[in-house]
């Protein structure tokens, strides 16, 4: 498993049990609203950086060798 | 109800309402220009589907600040929903998080390294000039209302009467603010498609569809501010309705007006707040 996929499953582990301990204990207000701005867009992205499809190793090297190379 | 879950439904309801009205509003503009146009639900579908696409990110951007922006994104406009429909806070803390909107635009824009992408973040800079109505409209309401907090608000209108009613020109200054955040607005020159998708060019795939969430969040937000704000306590159905008739007068407008350019987009723009702001002053002397 590459990098950006184990930080991004520690992340969704982390938010969804910080989601999980508000939805479950009740802390004091200030606590949920952070918790929510921060849990809830982490866990839709780690999530996505979790089930995104990335390109086939073989056409890498077709990707290299393209002309354009940036700006 | 528990405060989180409270939070978390009202965001689920923000984006999937959202999601419908944004795929509403692009099968009315086909009908009014005689195309049959996608299923409502394409919007919806779309936001789910990038996020199993595949992605890459380009070689030229500007890592993690790449990334990381799209989160801004998401956090302002869940920040929304908890001022909004969660705790009916102040409406300057709406304006703060519309202020952060312009600057995630711009650094999206900037961040990815594409020219388009780029002109996008000088145009998001460019028509920051265009958030004078909003501030306006703050202010008026301050003046009619006496409060800025939206429970408050409401509270005055269920005395009082809608707001519509009694300053109409700020109502209609906040609906060309609507206006201009909707997909194929005349006003939106950040996301213009002579610059293919403006400071969205470069995020595709799962970035795509995070900022697609965010986006129709904030679609739901900024229309039941303008319910909440004008036509004070609603109910569930009342709100439906409202929101509903809004993405059809915007959709048809987008439908029969051409993308404005930058200096038209904002002269005009400043032009309908200056109208708005002389109007609805003269409207509360008398």
């Amino acid at each position: 498993m590459d990098k950006l996929k184990t930080i991004s499953w520690l992340l969704l582990i982390i938010s969804l049990l910080s989601i999980g301990y508000a939805l479950i204990f009740n802390p004091a207000n200030w606590i949920v609203y952070g918790i929510s701005l921060v849990a809830i867009p982490v866990s839709i992205l780690s999530f996505g950086l979790i089930v995104m499809a990335k390109g086939r190793k073989e056409d890498e090297e077709d990707k290299r060798r393209e002309p354009f190379i940036g700006y | 109800m528990n405060l989180m879950s409270n939070i978390l439904l009202n965001v689920i309801i923000a984006f999937l309402i959202g999601s419908i009205l944004f795929g509403l509003q692009r099968k009315i503009m086909a009908r009014i220009q005689g195309r049959p146009g996608p299923p409502v639900i394409q919007h919806l579908l779309h936001t789910l589907k990038f996020f199993i696409k595949e992605s890459a990110f380009p070689k030229t951007a500007a890592m993690p600040f790449y990334i990381a922006i799209t989160a801004m994104l998401c956090v302002i406009w869940v920040a929304a929903v908890i001022v909004g429909p969660v705790t009916g806070g102040s409406l300057l803390l709406i304006f703060a998080i519309y202020a952060i909107h312009k600057i995630v635009e711009h650094n999206a824009g900037s961040s990815s390294g594409s020219p388009y992408g780029k002109l996008s973040c000088v145009r998001a800079v460019y028509s920051a000039a265009a958030e004078v109505p909003l501030f306006a409209v703050l202010i008026i309401i301050y003046l009619k209302a006496g409060t800025m907090n939206i429970t408050s608000i409401v509270n005055y209108q269920s005395l009082h009467g809608p707001l519509l009613f009694a300053i109409p020109l700020a109502a209609l200054m906040f609906f060309v603010l609507i206006l201009s955040k909707s997909p194929y607005s005349p006003f939106a020159i950040t996301k213009g498609k002579d610059i293919i998708s403006g400071y969205e060019t470069e995020h595709f795939g799962l970035l795509r569809g995070y900022l697609m969430i965010s986006e129709s969040i904030a679609w739901y937000m900024l229309l039941w501010i303008f319910l909440t704000v004008f036509l004070g306590p609603l109910s569930i159905p009342a709100y439906l309705i409202g929101m509903v008739i809004l993405t059809a007068l915007v959709a048809f407008i987008n439908a029969t007006t051409p993308l404005l350019n930058p200096n038209h987009s904002v002269m005009m723009q400043v032009s309908f707040a200056f109208i708005g702001i002389v109007g609805s002053i003269l409207l509360l002397m008398i």
